[in-house]
């Protein structure tokens, strides 16, 4: 079970922080917690502009894939502070990602009565219509008196304390694992099966069962994801060890929504030139984490050349560049001059052949179809790893 | 008589600042002047030790008016952060809201019009380090606000604008009673 954890403060020395971090070791065997900072997020403002938002893109994100989240607030003029409102709003506006999200708050504060007011603010918020988060109810913990509670290893030592906040985790754990369980979605991912089983498509070339499709969309070495041609994420291909992480929780999102800020204008650009038909296919390279990924758009057309969408195929090329430059490739075979694959790849000659290829490809940059290819810093997609 | 007026939105266009318009202009007596919540900088421990210059402004004006009406914009049945965090300045090094006496009214689209939200302002207004003299009974909400004001911003709803004068004449009488109190205490 994934947690994200607010710490709804953007001081950097707090006591809710340390609370946090506190539950995050203390409960690593039954939650993974990932402690979210809002000291990054702009205030909140209907009309920021996009490319100002890119913290509070990642943060969506963050809270989007967490399968619950928990709030420690402090208390400030007996409501919650400012810049935790300002990331709730974050949260709220034109976006339902608390709603129905597994919750709970928590609290921590220097006087005796441990941010109870503050928390009282919290549960009424988080009930108003745009956010609509499943809070579990009771189990309230406060944590009063914090600057004697922590001793130097950040340890809580108040033991009917620590008892208490054991008792309302475990609750809010069996909590979220219920109203997990009850979202169709989930279920769907779980069993990794479309929908009906089935059934076939009859292709003009053959025919293919659903399974059939699904498991060599999760075999072959590339991933594809879709863009309906209404703009909205419509599906993605469920591969093992994707380069870009996708969540079933996009689907249905804008592509202004589902991008990182400062990478939406790259991608509306393609899409509008498939649209347009100035374009069908727009290709990146890039380097991630040692690796060489090459990604292609490429524009989806009906028999009459009319959109349907775009499909991103991203893939790592480590390995055909390892073939490249071995030369598996190095004779052509309509020739007749051509060796056996396995003799190619520990032969001298091929290695010879393989760093002429080398020039050849250096003078022909693979990026060449894409003058328009997007700045590769602002990624068209976010990088998860 | 002098009133400062806070604007609690932060957006271009806010039904929150016509209120307050609205009431400044039919209002000369009260020498209204606003204060915009959006030229402030995000509250912050770290940085609040000093504070800015903007904050500094504001404590004066206040200082120098006789009171304060508080337009309250309403998000996710609470105060904005953007107001929100106006009254966190003014409860950390400077106290300029301590025992002023302030109104509280807001603008909302839908249809309950900042209830909820007020009810949280008065509770943070009462919080020990704000401690203001909120003017307690009249509840000024004005809900569907995108209907509620006509082509040239004035309140159509003349039931309104007459609870309105009711809300803002008993407030004044209120601020002069705190005043007189004040001067008799010295
Ligand atoms: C502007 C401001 C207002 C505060 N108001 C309250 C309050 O109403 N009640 C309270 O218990 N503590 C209040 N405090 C004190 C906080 O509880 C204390 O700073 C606490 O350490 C904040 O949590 P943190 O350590 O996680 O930042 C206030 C602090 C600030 C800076
Ligand atoms: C993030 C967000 C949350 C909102 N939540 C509420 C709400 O809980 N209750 C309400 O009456 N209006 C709510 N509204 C609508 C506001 O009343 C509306 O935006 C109003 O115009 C804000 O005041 P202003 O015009 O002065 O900016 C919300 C608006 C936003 C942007």
């Amino acid at each position: 079970m994934k947690l994200a954890a607010i710490v709804g403060t953007n001081a950097s020395h707090s006591y809710n922080r340390q609370l946090l971090q506190y539950m995050q070791r203390h409960f690593a065997d039954l939650a993974q917690i990932e402690v979210l900072e809002i000291n990054q997020l702009p205030l909140f403002q209907k009309s920021l502009p996009r490319d100002q938002q890119s913290a509070v893109w990642s943060f969506k994100q963050a809270i989007k894939t967490a399968d619950g989240v928990i709030f420690s607030s402090p208390e400030y003029d007996h409501s919650i502070p400012a810049a935790l409102k300002s990331a709730i709003e974050w949260l709220s506006y034109h976006c339902e990602l608390l709603d129905n999200k597994p919750t709970m708050i928590v609290g921590a504060s220097y006087g005796p009565q441990g941010s109870a007011r503050a928390q009282e603010h919290l549960r009424q918020i988080l009930a108003s219509p745009d956010l609509n988060a499943a809070v579990l109810s009771g189990n309230e913990f406060l944590l009063g008196n914090v600057a004697t509670v922590f001793n130097e290893q950040g340890e809580l030592t108040d033991k009917a304390a620590v008892a208490e906040l054991e008792k309302y985790f475990t609750n809010f754990v069996s909590f979220t694992k219920l109203l997990n369980q009850r979202s169709p979605q989930a279920a769907l991912m779980a069993i990794k099966q479309p929908l009906i089983s089935e059934a076939f498509v009859q292709f003009p070339t053959g025919k293919l069962s659903l399974q059939q499709i699904q498991q060599i969309f999760s075999t072959m070495p590339f991933e594809v994801d879709f863009i309906d041609a209404t703009d909205h994420f419509s599906w993605f291909s469920d591969k093992a060890e994707r380069v870009h992480v996708r969540s079933v929780n996009s689907l249905g999102e804008t592509v202004q929504e589902c991008h990182p800020p400062l990478a939406v204008p790259a991608v509306e650009k393609i899409i509008s030139s498939f649209k347009s038909g100035e374009k069908n296919l727009v290709e990146r390279c890039l380097t991630l984490q040692g690796h060489k990924i090459l990604i292609r758009y490429y524009a989806i057309r009906d028999v009459n050349g009319h959109y349907l969408g775009t499909m991103e195929f991203t893939g790592n090329v480590d390995h055909l560049y390892e073939l490249f430059k071995n030369g598996s490739f190095a004779a052509d075979v309509t020739t007749g001059a051509s060796k056996k694959a396995a003799d190619s790849t520990d032969s001298t000659d091929a290695a010879t052949g393989a760093s002429q290829l080398d020039t050849a490809a250096s003078a022909q940059p693979t990026t060449s179809t894409a003058p328009a290819a997007p700045d590769t810093t602002t990624g068209a997609s976010q990088h998860q790893e | 008589m002098k009133l400062v007026a806070i604007v609690g939105s932060n957006n271009q266009v806010s039904y929150n600042r016509l209120l307050i318009e609205f009431i400044a202009k039919h209002y000369p007596k009260f020498h209204l002047e606003k204060l915009e919540v959006r030229e402030l900088p995000l509250f912050n421990e770290d940085i609040a030790g000093v504070t800015p210059a903007v904050v500094e402004k504001w404590t004066k004006k206040i200082n120098k008016s006789d009171g304060i009406i508080i337009a309250c914009p309403e998000y996710n049945h609470s105060v904005t952060a953007a107001l929100k965090n106006a009254i966190e300045w003014m409860s950390y090094q400077v106290h300029p809201l301590k025992q002023k006496p302030i109104m509280i009214l807001g603008a909302s689209t839908y249809p309950q019009g900042s209830s909820r939200a007020q009810l949280h302002l008065r509770q943070i207004l009462n919080s020990p380090g704000v401690d203001a003299n909120v003017f307690q009974g009249q509840e000024f909400l004005l809900g569907q606000a995108k209907t509620a004001f006509d082509q040239s911003n004035e309140i159509s709803d003349p039931k309104t604008v007459s609870f309105l004068d009711d809300c803002l004449q008993a407030f004044a009488v209120f601020v002069k009673k705190v005043k007189r109190g004040n001067k008799g205490g010295k």
